[in-house]
């Protein structure tokens, strides 16, 4: 309740004065009145005594009382009396309008239209309901709340970005819009309004278990219809098999988002051939699992197809790159090749080759081994001198050392991971001369015995002769050295396929943070947080992205859109629908004419029952002599 | 300056279809129009009686003669015409509300037009606190003129003195006949008594009464200062429902004893208000109350 016009105090004081002179002069018009008639005796009743004049009082209350409420009320309209309080000044509206990957399915029975085409129909119906002079922020919700405009006056320009509005690539993250339109509306100054949702309200299984939305005071929800039934690829992975070299494991994870079980078939195909096709059988509301074998080293594209196609065609096909799959070129100059050969042998991809010392060229497309020998010319990229000669060694040699003790590998260097400070015999080692402590990776008693500079490393003793070769520290020793020669080719290289969004990649509890990246293929640096043993990030949009952690590099092929779990019920308080006439959104723009209407009325009908006294007592005098002359004639 | 007619031509019209009644038998001219009880020289076989010496041979049944060998003499009805006086309060009371008194010649007026139709001779007298000059008409409805225009001449004046007048009244017009008393009777010495005289000798009473809507049911509330239009008495009361509805209920009984003069000694009697049509009070209270027909 409000006055635009004038104050509270000054409508109170109005009408207590109005009211004041009304009862005076409604006081003094009751007042004795001389009166001519025909005679007195009737006023005497015979053997009671004549009345007698009292004080003052108010007679005709009725007529006060109309009198009264009729000067109020033109008083109200005057001031321009307003229902609705605080609803009636100028309030902020937020409408989050829906543009997550669900909207733009279609809906069935209608051709080319979408759930995103009712939602625009309803955010503008709304929009038409509220006020002129209320401002409204639209607001595009999907995982992100994304304002559209600024507060607006011009409807013109909430309209258009409402239809320039689109379904995007995520989930509806509600409780974050929500909690955003809140903000807004706190932080615009004026009266908060309304925060309108128009969508079909579906939001993930994360969100739903945890929903904890803010609290809004004039919350309302205009539901859209949208189709029931709908399946879809959930994600679509792909690993090295383990078993068998040269070939992908394709995982497909399909979904029925409906309520009632059916099959779909899926299928893959790579380089546009088929490469396979499963059925799967699924039960509403639940996950299917497929996996498909693809073998190839080549780099291509996998692009796996649901069918029957559905309203919701987005998630019903998928597309993975998956890379080549590269080998290190490792050659080895040695006599003695057959001490080497099990540890290059055992991982498919070191592609090792086994010269002899006169067959040896500078040519290296990889990695190097030179065992016991020094060429004339050295090699280039990368280099493993084992056991150099004393003859020009790649590193100073200070001293030959017999069974040295105390072998020790320098910890938290790429080389020595995995390796334990043990005491490790060693039958013969050469002690390097060198003066930088970072060059070391191995060192006895009596000084550094493998030592590592840029493209070289230098290993003063034989790992595979002697005990050492059968020690763990050798195979762990000579992965560590492929991978730094080859770190690309010794990756684990997991790529999927899933929807965009939040993706969390897992890692490994050991996992150096400052050795994360999660990168896109344009070399855009995402931000990334790392909780609970997995690397979390968020992409808005379809990507692929690469996330490198240490010796794990996962590829994230986000082309499907980010789908929903459950449907989201809201509160009973919420309004709902498009708000009707008589809604609280609406404002009584103009009461005071009917004020008016009603004060000149209620003065009006006092007038004609109380002020017209000759015209309306006459009137009511009419009927009773008929009737006392019909009484008397009838006696 | 003329004066307005008191009646249209077609109320008057409406009229000539009624004729003044009484019930009594009166002594009179022959040549009215209400049968009489006494035996005369009238149109309708009344009675037979038997035949005295001197009677009118004319008169002999002499069929029954013939027949019965008996000279047996035929009576017949005569039908005088009685004369009828109008009593017309010209008070100060009826002057309380113009329109009572208006009201109250109008329909004075419409009974000597009745009368004057029938050829009855007719006795305006305008009386308040005695009797004033009265108008004798008669001889038919072209009389009718100068009557109304005496009508239009008479002005409220005067406190009311009903046993002033009826003294007067009676002193006057010893013949018996109809007495007409248009009036509120209001009397503060009351009415009753000189009423019951004039019937007392041998007149027949027709009471009409007449009272403004306020006189019976006063429209006021609050103080008021009430001033009797004839005496100047003023009454300083309060007046609320319980009052108006005391008022009222006095002024029926004032008017149930009007009635019971007038029908206690064979008379009529009509309460009027000013409120009610005059062609209604004519054709239909005056005419339930036999008092025309």
């Amino acid at each position: 309740m409000e006055f635009l016009s004038l104050t509270l105090g000054q409508v109170l004081v109005t009408f207590g004065a109005v009211t004041a002179f009304s009862v005076a002069l409604y006081l003094l018009d009751r007042t004795r009145r001389r009166q001519v008639v025909a005679t007195l005796r009737f006023w005497v009743s015979p053997g009671q005594p004549a009345p007698v004049s009292r004080n003052r009082k108010i007679q005709q209350k009725t007529s006060l009382l109309l009198q009264l409420l009729g000067m109020l009320l033109l008083l109200l309209a005057i001031a321009e009396f307003q229902f609705g309080g605080s609803l009636n000044k100028r309030r902020d509206h937020v409408l989050i309008l829906d543009t997550s990957a669900w909207m733009g399915a279609s809906i069935p029975g209608r051709s080319n239209v979408t759930v995103m085409d009712l939602a625009r129909a309803n955010a503008i119906g709304w929009l038409r309901a509220v006020p002129p002079s209320d401002r409204v922020l639209v607001i595009r919700g999907d995982s992100l709340a994304t304002p559209a405009t600024a507060w607006e006056l011009d409807r013109k320009k909430s309209v258009r970005a409402i239809l320039e509005s689109s379904p995007g690539a995520t989930a509806l993250n509600l409780t974050q819009n929500l909690e955003f339109a809140r903000a807004m509306q706190r932080r615009s100054g004026a009266t908060a309004g309304e925060i309108v949702y128009s969508g079909p309200g579906r939001i993930s299984a994360r969100e739903a278990n945890n929903l904890n939305l803010p609290a809004i005071p004039a919350l309302r929800v205009i539901a859209t219809e949208e189709p029931t039934e709908h399946s879809g690829i959930r994600s679509v992975g792909a690993r090295r098999s383990e078993t068998a070299p040269g070939t992908w494991d394709i995982l497909v994870r399909a979904h029925n988002y409906g309520k009632t079980g059916k099959s779909v078939n899926v299928s893959i195909n790579f380089g546009k051939a088929p490469q396979g096709l499963h059925q799967l059988d699924l039960p509403p509301g639940k996950d299917q699992e497929t996996t498909f074998q693809l073998r190839t080293k080549a780099a291509g594209i996998v692009e796996v197809r649901l069918y029957p196609q559905d309203a919701f065609a987005l998630d019903n096909y998928a597309a993975l790159e998956i890379p080549e799959q590269r080998t290190l070129h490792v050659i080895v100059y040695s006599d003695n090749p057959e001490s080497i050969r099990p540890a290059l042998a055992s991982d498919p991809r070191v592609n090792a080759e086994f010269r002899t010392r006169a067959q040896y060229t500078s040519a290296n497309d990889g990695l190097v081994i030179l065992d016991r020998f020094r060429p004339e010319s050295s090699p280039q990229g990368h280099v493993v001198w084992l056991d150099p000669p004393n003859d020009k060694p790649p590193f100073p040699i200070r001293e030959r050392s017999e069974h040295p003790d105390g072998l020790r590998w320098i910890p938290d260097l790429p080389l020595t991971q995995g390796l334990r400070a043990r005491n490790t015999q060693i039958e013969a080692a050469s002690v390097f001369d060198s003066t930088t402590a970072s060059d070391r990776i191995a060192e006895t008693e009596k000084g550094p015995v493998m030592v590592a500079r840029g493209n070289i490393i230098a290993i003063g003793f034989n790992p595979f002769s002697g005990q050492m070769r059968y020690e763990l520290s050798t195979p762990i020793l000579v992965g560590n050295i492929l991978r730094w020669a080859a770190p690309e080719v010794f990756r684990d290289v997991d790529v999927a396929t899933q929807s965009t969004g939040s993706v969390a990649s897992p890692v490994p509890a050991t996992v150096d943070r400052n050795t994360v990246q999660v990168l896109t293929d344009n070399g855009t640096v995402l931000p990334f947080n790392i909780h609970d043993r997995s690397v979390q990030f968020f992409a808005g949009e379809p990507a692929r992205v690469r996330v490198i952690a240490a010796n794990l590099e996962r590829v994230f092929s986000l082309t499907l859109p980010e789908m929903w779990d459950s449907k989201w019920t809201p509160p009973t308080g919420a309004r709902k629908g498009i708000p009707a006439l008589t809604d609280s959104i609406r404002r009584s723009t103009i009461l005071w004419p009917w004020l008016t209407l009603a004060g000149l009325g209620l003065l009006l009908a006092e007038w004609i029952l109380y002020g017209s006294q000759s015209t309306s007592r006459l009137r009511v005098v009419k009927a009773i002599p008929h009737q006392a002359n019909q009484q008397q004639e009838a006696a | 300056m003329p004066t307005a007619p008191l009646l249209d031509r077609h109320f008057l019209e409406r009229l000539e279809r009624l004729a003044l009644r009484w019930q009594k038998s009166f002594p009179g001219l022959v040549g009215g129009h209400n049968r009489s009880r006494f035996a005369g020289g009238g149109q309708e076989f009344l009675d037979h009686r038997g035949y005295h010496q001197g009677d009118d041979l004319r008169a002999v049944n002499w069929r029954a003669y013939m027949r019965l060998d008996k000279m047996f003499l035929k009576l017949f009805q005569i039908e005088p015409r009685v004369p009828v006086r109008l009593l017309l309060d010209c008070s100060k009371s009826m002057a309380a509300n113009q329109e009572k008194f208006d009201y109250a010649r109008r329909l004075a007026a419409s009974l000597c037009y009745v009368g004057l139709v029938r050829h009855d001779t007719f006795e305006v007298i305008p009386f308040a606190d005695g009797i004033q000059e009265a108008n004798v008409c008669g001889g038919g409805r072209h009389r009718f003129t100068p009557l109304s225009n005496f009508l239009n001449t008479l002005r409220p004046t005067g406190d009311t003195d009903f046993l002033k007048v009826v003294r007067r009244f009676l002193n006057d017009y010893p013949q018996r006949g109809l007495v007409i008393v248009i009036s509120d009777f209001l009397d503060e010495a009351g009415c009753e008594k000189a009423l019951q005289y004039i019937a007392d000798y041998g007149n027949e009473l027709f009471l009409i009464q007449v009272w403004a809507p306020e006189d019976r049911t006063p429209p006021w509330t609050g103080e008021l200062d009430f001033v009797d239009a004839e005496t100047g008495a003023q009454l300083h009361i309060h007046v609320d429902s319980d009052a108006r509805r005391a008022y009222t209920q006095q002024f029926d009984q004032f008017a149930e004893g009007i009635k019971t003069v007038a029908l206690r000694n064979d008379g009529k009697y009509a309460g009027i208000p000013t409120d009610m049509p005059l062609e209604d009070a004519i054709f239909g209270t005056l005419i339930r109350a036999r008092g025309v027909a």
